[in-house]
């Protein structure tokens, strides 16, 4: 996030686009509850009636996948109306005029088409946005998890750089991030592209820097994504180490998924527990959980806060770092004599730029947003206040495009996915917490009334749903939550893994999956 | 007329001010009942959450959630209606789905049923409709200010109001800067007639002098003191008089728009209010280009109500709960905006005090005490009604030259003041002037002039237990103190609590003195005022009650 | 010190409380300056986070010039207040509300699991000696025994209609699931049409529970381990799930992990938190977890073994990779879930180690 989630009280516009946050970030989503209360306007563009649509002033309720065209269109609205900052854009920003000559084509009309929703609505969610005093932007997966995830960030970019609506209180280009350290596990690295402190690996001064921290020198040549190594197992990948992640439910196309981890010569899996993933595994190393484990991570809007254990171990968990390390000695490695997490977090801080004013007992009180370039700093709540990283803003000329595979007579809805309330993800937590079976016993397909009885379905009983990749037998649940043409369900559930559907394509840039578009077929199960 | 669906009601009303009320009612008396449906399709249409739209139905008394609901006969069981049998008609009347509701404020009356929009008493054996009676003149041909025409034939309509001398205080006002308006009403020294006795200048300054807008007049016509029923009277007969005073104050404070409270248990006010406002539109007296223009609202049955911050919430849609003040609604009212809140007889006062200048107001009541004041005079008195008296007049002259005293052979045992709020007056304590420097002297208020008179036959401590029944089935619930001690103190005059007269005097007094001092509003404040003075008065008849519920 | 030829500074307001001037700033009430005077006015309606609501009445304060005692929480400062906060027609006041209070609730002590306040009116009660069995008569309240829900246990047997959760509920989470319901002594807590949770606008976040001070609300998932032995222990944390990063207390007996408070000075949740960091901490126990290394051997099935076995054959196996296939054979996922020090140590060996950049997190899915 570019501003703190304290700065939720300040907006008096939110557009939120692609976020279901009452289900996904609950706590944050009391803030803009709390906000619309008070007064602020809030527009909200996601195919479903989510909670939020319930709260919002305007809901456009655009087809999966059309993000960019409905972006376009509100630049091209505020461009054509003089919404444009001036002053911001004439100090901070770079390719205006090239921006606006090229959004001048994409008429509100031009969008309403693509998106399926009123042109006027169009023109309203533009100009609340563009004369808002303060307008913040919300989003999650459902921008990113497309082909055209990028240029659907990107496109965020231009509406709040014409606006002026960043580096100040209560604006911003806001992603939450999804889980509780996904933000952290870039910080530290574990990103193809760049070292700790996302410090790009192709740079050699930062071979350089490296070669001299660990001893060893580092491919210059980024490294290829998760994507890509899934679909290179076997052919050019042959040993994997995978730490929490239940890979084969949450990750898309299921059968390659499972496809691509059978044939490696060796797979180590360090998990809580025995996941359909880890059942695939040579080596299972059990860690020690949450509420065991001592050790730091970064919330979305990037506090690096302490975890603390509170109780043992169960059994002979041991803390993931502990049980790298153990692996790396054995190999021979230097360097990774550590005796605990702080040796590990404070070796961190050294070597990221973002980090250097930080070590284990300054955050003890968890009042530190990086970048801490220092120790003198006092931590960076709001980003790009005093000016952008790489000097200018920039205007990015994107374009739409259709999402990898669009409906068509075999497979005619489009099937989106996402998360609940009560589960996280692939369940293995929420699951196994106690209780949560009380309010989700399992998973259903949520289908509009009208497409239920179109279909020849039967609210409460099972249908079969299939795309190119695969069929999964799932309960049909009527619901207007749906709109008509598109079907919603969870990947939490083992019985019915809905990614063994997805997976249709990847933004060639981010090689994020596709989940959130998928055509599918729907239809009754057979009797007998 | 064919009943109207969802669709029509909502267009109907959706987009009016304070919405909320006027549409429980029309599902009300569309369904009979505010079931389930109908309060689904309400928070859908007005985006009010559901639990808080619920929550708030359940607080009114009279809006049913299922059949027979609206239609089922509402028996009376206040006070003075016990005492005339109330109880027994109930009994009689149960096979019809009769339930009790408190005190209707016609306690002057035969005891009254309220069935759908009528009320109607007993008659031969017949349930027949029941109007307010005329007020009987004072035997004394002293003048008075809000009755002088009320006799006149016709006055409650617009015509009749006009040939009787109506709309000339408004006229007066209109030609008058608004200042002026209100220093006359200042000078009258008019202060609330609804209990509280504020000045209404003073009142009606505050909001004047506020920046903020739209402003706003209420008038509080949710007459639910027991015994009180004055209001009703004034609305029924003089419904003009009370329209003319709140277009005069609109004037005098720059408001737009106005709210009459009206409670529940007067739908025959209701229709001639309606009727009136018709007229006083038609006529150009109230919105287009007057700038003014005022709607009644129906209350679901609930005291608090009468309270003015509990009325404020109850008219937004919110839960009746009483504000806390600061702010006061002339700052912070209806929506939050400036408000002036004016009891129905004090808005009433306003035009004859226009037309005939302050001094004429302040010389009608007795020496220093300026004014006039209703009085809703019921139970154990030949004569029971409403009188305007001058205030300052000995409350013995009321009872025994105005009324006619008790019944023969026997005497007077009790008054209750201001309702049932100001407790009991017995023996010495009967000695007063009617204003409230002299009955307060007494421990007790004047308030908004309701007094039953109770004779040497009535157990004083069953009065007294139903007195504080009605407190404690009243309490809103928002504050400890009441919500608590009105449920103890019921107890303690019932069967339940300590049996020995000290413990039973200790408890009873911790707990009034409690709820006195600590109460959030006027209710918890004043309902120890009972068993206070029944203690105070009635020693004896509380320790043979105590001995006669233990033995 | 005030320079010669300068205005003067217009003066700091205070109010007087208890005799000592306090300075206060625009809008603070008169509980929010004798908090910060440390002077104990107790209350069982206020949460610091809700509107000032002036419902328990404990907190009234004697105010010169006004003639009943006014409540604090909702009374603001003006200048030249003159307050008094503990005069001995108050603190008598105090007990008969507390008294009072006793006389509808059917039991003062409640286990601490019950919830973050859980504790209020049983030290109030303590503190003013207010449990002698006076003012008996009915009870309010009307436990809610068939709301099955895992979570929250509704024993409004125990309710003391301060309406806390009503105004948590609506104000801190904006979903007005919680109303109130009828009025005076028989108002209850209530949903929509006075169901079960579920079927009402309940999250189950269980902000609710956290606020309730008699334990009425409670949470049912730590009150399971009531007959833990051992005392309650917290320890500061951050809730495992999503990427906001709520601060949490968890507690603990001996081993055990029984419970999560919401942390109310959380940076990032200021004290709410949603139903998975309020309840869902069951898997951390659970029997499911793996509790020794396992490794796959001839016949094909997993087995336990030791950790020196398994991180050897860990080693072993990706040593041989790197010879049959080169060290671009392997790559390696980081957990999104996990904290710093396995994202960094996890990296840090295939960059120090194989000098590959073949490694990702899970975060493109």
């Amino acid at each position: 996030m570019s501003n703190p989630l304290a700065d939720m009280d300040k907006p008096d516009v939110f557009f939120c686009i692609g976020t279901n946050m009452t289900e996904c970030h609950p706590v944050a989503a009391t803030r803009i509850k709390k906000g619309v209360a008070a007064g602020a306007k809030l527009i909200v563009v996601d195919p479903r009636q989510i909670e939020l649509a319930k709260r919002a002033d305007l809901h456009l309720p655009i087809r999966v996948g059309s993000d960019t065209a409905l972006l376009l269109a509100m630049t091209h609205v505020i461009a054509r109306d003089d919404l444009v900052d001036q002053s911001f854009t004439a100090e901070r920003t770079t390719g205006l005029e090239e921006f606006i000559e090229h959004v001048r084509d994409f008429s509100p009309e031009w969008a309403a088409g693509i998106c399926e929703v009123p042109a006027e609505d169009i023109e309203a969610a533009a100009r609340i946005y563009g004369q808002a005093e303060r307008g913040a932007i919300y989003y999650t997966l459902g921008i990113t998890e497309h082909i055209c995830g990028v240029d659907n960030v990107k496109s965020l970019c231009n509406l709040a750089l014409m606006t002026g609506h960043i580096g100040r209180e209560g604006t911003g280009i806001n992603p939450m991030r999804g889980q509780n350290n996904i933000q952290g596990a870039g910080d530290c690295g574990a990103i193809p592209n760049n070292y700790p402190g996302f410090q790009p690996v192709d740079d050699p001064a930062h071979q350089e820097k490296f070669e001299r921290l660990w001893g060893t020198r580092v491919d210059l040549e980024r490294g290829m994504t998760k994507v890509t190594a899934l679909e290179r197992c076997g052919e050019s990948v042959f040993g994997m180490v995978i730490n929490g992640e239940n890979t084969l439910l949450s990750d898309p196309d299921r059968a390659h998924c499972q496809h691509a981890l059978e044939s490696l010569d060796h797979l180590i899996v360090i998990d809580l527990f025995l996941t359909e993933t880890a059942k695939l595994a040579h080596v299972v190393l059990p860690a020690t959980a949450w509420a065991e484990t001592d050790g730091v991570c970064t919330n979305t809007e990037r506090r690096v806060q302490r975890l603390r254990a509170a109780v043992p171990a169960q059994g002979e968990a041991m803390p993931d770092w502990w049980i790298i390390t153990q692996i790396a000695k054995r190999l021979g490695f230097e360097g990774f004599d550590y005796e605990s997490a702080e040796d590990v977090f404070n070796e961190l801080c050294q070597v990221s730029p973002l980090y250097n004013g930080l070590d284990w007992d300054r955050i003890d009180n968890s009042e530190y947003h990086w970048p801490v370039p220092d120790k003198d700093h006092p931590g960076t709540p709001r980003l790009h206040e005093d000016g952008f990283v790489n000097g200018r803003g920039i205007f990015s000329c994107t374009t739409y495009r259709d999402p990898a595979e669009t409906i068509n007579d075999e497979y005619p809805l489009w099937l989106t996915t996402g998360r609940r309330l009560q589960s996280y993800h692939t369940h293995t937590q929420t699951g196994r917490a106690g209780g949560m079976e009380y309010f989700l016993p399992g998973e259903s397909l949520e289908i509009h009334p009208d497409d239920v009885t179109r279909l020849g379905l039967t609210d409460g009983e099972a249908c079969r749903m299939s795309s190119p990749r695969g069929t999964v037998d799932i309960i049909v649940k009527a619901t207007t939550k749906s709109p008509p043409g598109t079907v919603f369900t969870s990947f939490s559930f083992e019985d019915t893994p809905v990614n063994a559907l997805t997976g249709s394509g990847y933004d060639p840039t981010t090689h994020t999956a596709e989940l959130k578009v998928c055509p599918v077929r729907v239809e009754p199960i057979a009797a007998g | 007329m064919p009943s109207p669906t969802d669709a029509e009601i909502f267009t109907r009303w959706a987009n009016t001010e304070a919405p909320l009320l006027p549409i429980l009612h029309a599902f009300h008396d569309r369904d009979g009942f505010l079931g389930e449906k109908a309060i689904h399709a309400i928070s859908e249409a007005l985006r009010t959450p559901i639990a808080d739209l619920y929550g708030t139905v359940t607080f009114y008394h009279h809006f049913a959630q299922q059949a027979p609901g609206q239609s089922a006969p509402r028996v009376c069981t206040g006070p003075i209606c016990k005492l005339k049998g109330a109880d027994a008609l109930l009994d009689a009347m149960r096979g019809e789905g009769a339930t009790p509701m408190a005190c209707s404020g016609r306690c002057d009356d035969p005891v009254p049923v309220l069935k759908g929009h009528q009320t109607l008493v007993a008659c031969d054996g017949q349930m027949t409709p029941w109007y307010s009676p005329i007020p009987i003149p004072n035997p004394g041909g002293l003048e008075e200010c809000v009755f002088a025409s009320i006799r006149e034939p016709d006055r409650g309509t617009h015509d009749g109001y006009r040939r009787t001398g109506g709309y000339l205080g408004l006229e007066k006002a209109l030609a008058t800067d608004p200042a002026a308006v209100r220093q006359t009403i200042s000078d009258s020294g008019l202060a609330g007639r609804g209990g509280a006795g504020f000045p209404t200048g003073r009142k009606w300054d505050a909001v004047a002098e506020d920046p903020r807008g739209p402003k706003t007049i209420v008038c509080n016509a949710d007459e639910g003191e027991p015994g009180c029923f004055k209001d009703r009277t004034l609305m029924d007969l003089d419904p003009h008089a009370v329209i003319e005073g709140m277009a005069i104050a609109a004037h005098a404070t720059g408001a737009t728009r106005g709210f009459i409270y009206l409670r529940y248990e007067y739908p025959e006010t209701a229709q001639i209010l309606e009727r009136a406002l018709k007229e006083a539109r038609a006529t150009g007296l109230l919105g287009g280009q007057t700038g003014f223009d005022l709607w009644v609202r129906r209350g679901g049955g609930a005291y608090i109500c009468g309270e003015e911050t509990s009325l404020l919430n109850s008219l937004e849609g919110k839960h009746p709960f009483p504000r806390n003040r600061p702010p006061f609604p002339v700052t912070h009212g209806y929506e939050n905006l400036p408000t002036v809140v004016n009891n129905v007889e004090t808005l009433a006062s306003v035009p004859p005090i226009l037309s005939n200048g302050a001094d004429w107001y302040r010389q009608l009541g007795t020496g220093e005490h300026a004014g006039t004041k209703v009085i809703s005079l019921s139970g154990d008195v030949l004569r029971p009604g409403n009188y305007e008296v001058p205030l300052g007049l000995p409350l013995s002259k009321l009872l025994h030259e105005w009324a006619g005293g008790v019944p023969e052979g026997r005497a007077i045992q009790a008054v209750t003041m201001a309702g049932l709020s100001g407790g009991f007056l017995a023996r010495e304590g009967l000695d007063v002037t009617l204003d409230e420097p002299s009955i307060r002297a007494q421990g007790s208020f004047l308030g908004a002039g309701g007094i039953m008179v109770l004779d040497d036959s009535r157990d004083m401590v069953a009065v007294a237990h139903s007195a504080m029944e009605f407190f404690a089935h009243e309490s809103c619930g928002k504050c400890f103190p009441c919500r608590i001690g009105t449920a103890r103190l019921t107890e303690r005059l019932g069967s339940g609590g300590p049996a020995s007269f000290e413990s039973w005097r200790e408890e009873v007094d911790d707990i009034g003195s409690t709820m006195k001092a600590t109460s959030a509003c006027g209710l918890g404040m004043a309902a120890p005022l009972i068993t206070e003075s029944l203690a105070r008065w009635f020693p004896d008849q509380v320790e043979t009650h105590l001995n006669s519920t233990t033995s | 010190m005030i320079q010669q030829g300068q205005e003067e500074p217009a003066a700091i307001p205070t109010v007087n409380i208890d005799g000592a001037n306090v300075p206060f700033t625009e809008g603070e009430t008169l509980y929010e300056i004798c908090s910060r005077q440390k002077k104990d006015v107790p209350t069982l309606c206020y949460d610091p986070r809700l509107d000032p609501f002036g419902g328990c009445r404990l907190c009234v304060v004697e105010l010169e010039g006004a003639r009943n005692p006014v409540a604090s929480c909702t009374t603001r400062a003006t200048a030249g207040m003159k307050v008094r906060t503990k005069t001995e027609a108050i603190e008598n006041h105090r007990r008969t509300l507390l008294e009072l209070v006793v006389s509808e609730n059917r039991q003062v002590e409640v286990d601490e699991l019950a919830g973050y306040a859980s504790q209020e009116l049983k030290i109030l009660v303590e503190r003013y000696d207010a449990n002698r069995g006076r003012f008996q008569g009915k009870q309010s309240g009307q436990s809610r025994d068939d709301d099955d829900n895992p979570f929250i246990l509704r024993d409004y047997d125990q309710c003391i209609s301060c309406y806390r959760c009503v105004r948590v509920c609506a104000e801190q989470e904006g979903d007005h699931a919680i109303s109130v319901m009828n009025r005076g002594f028989d108002t209850r807590i209530t949903t929509e049409f006075n169901g079960l949770l579920r079927d009402s606008d309940c999250t189950f976040c269980g902000q609710c529970v956290q606020t309730c001070p008699t334990g009425a609300l409670a949470d049912k998932k730590a009150l399971k381990h009531v007959d833990v032995p051992g005392k309650i222990e917290k320890t500061r944390s951050v809730c495992p799930y999503c990427g906001v990063g709520c601060s949490v207390d968890l507690l603990s007996k001996g081993d055990k992990l029984v419970g999560v408070l919401p942390a109310m000075d959380g940076p990032a949740n200021e004290g709410a938190l949603c139903v998975k960091g309020q309840f869902a901490f069951g898997f951390v126990q659970h029997d499911d977890r793996l509790k020794t290394p396992m490794v796959r051997d001839e016949d094909g099935k997993l087995h336990a073994t030791s950790w020196d076995n398994a991180l050897d054959r860990a080693a072993e196996g990706l040593r041989a990779v790197v010879e049959r296939h080169g060290r671009e054979a392997l790559y390696a996922i980081a957990s999104g879930r996990a904290p710093h020090e396995a994202a960094y140590t996890m990296q840090k060996m295939m960059r120090a180690g194989w000098g590959l950049n073949h490694i990702d997190n899970c975060s493109r899915a």
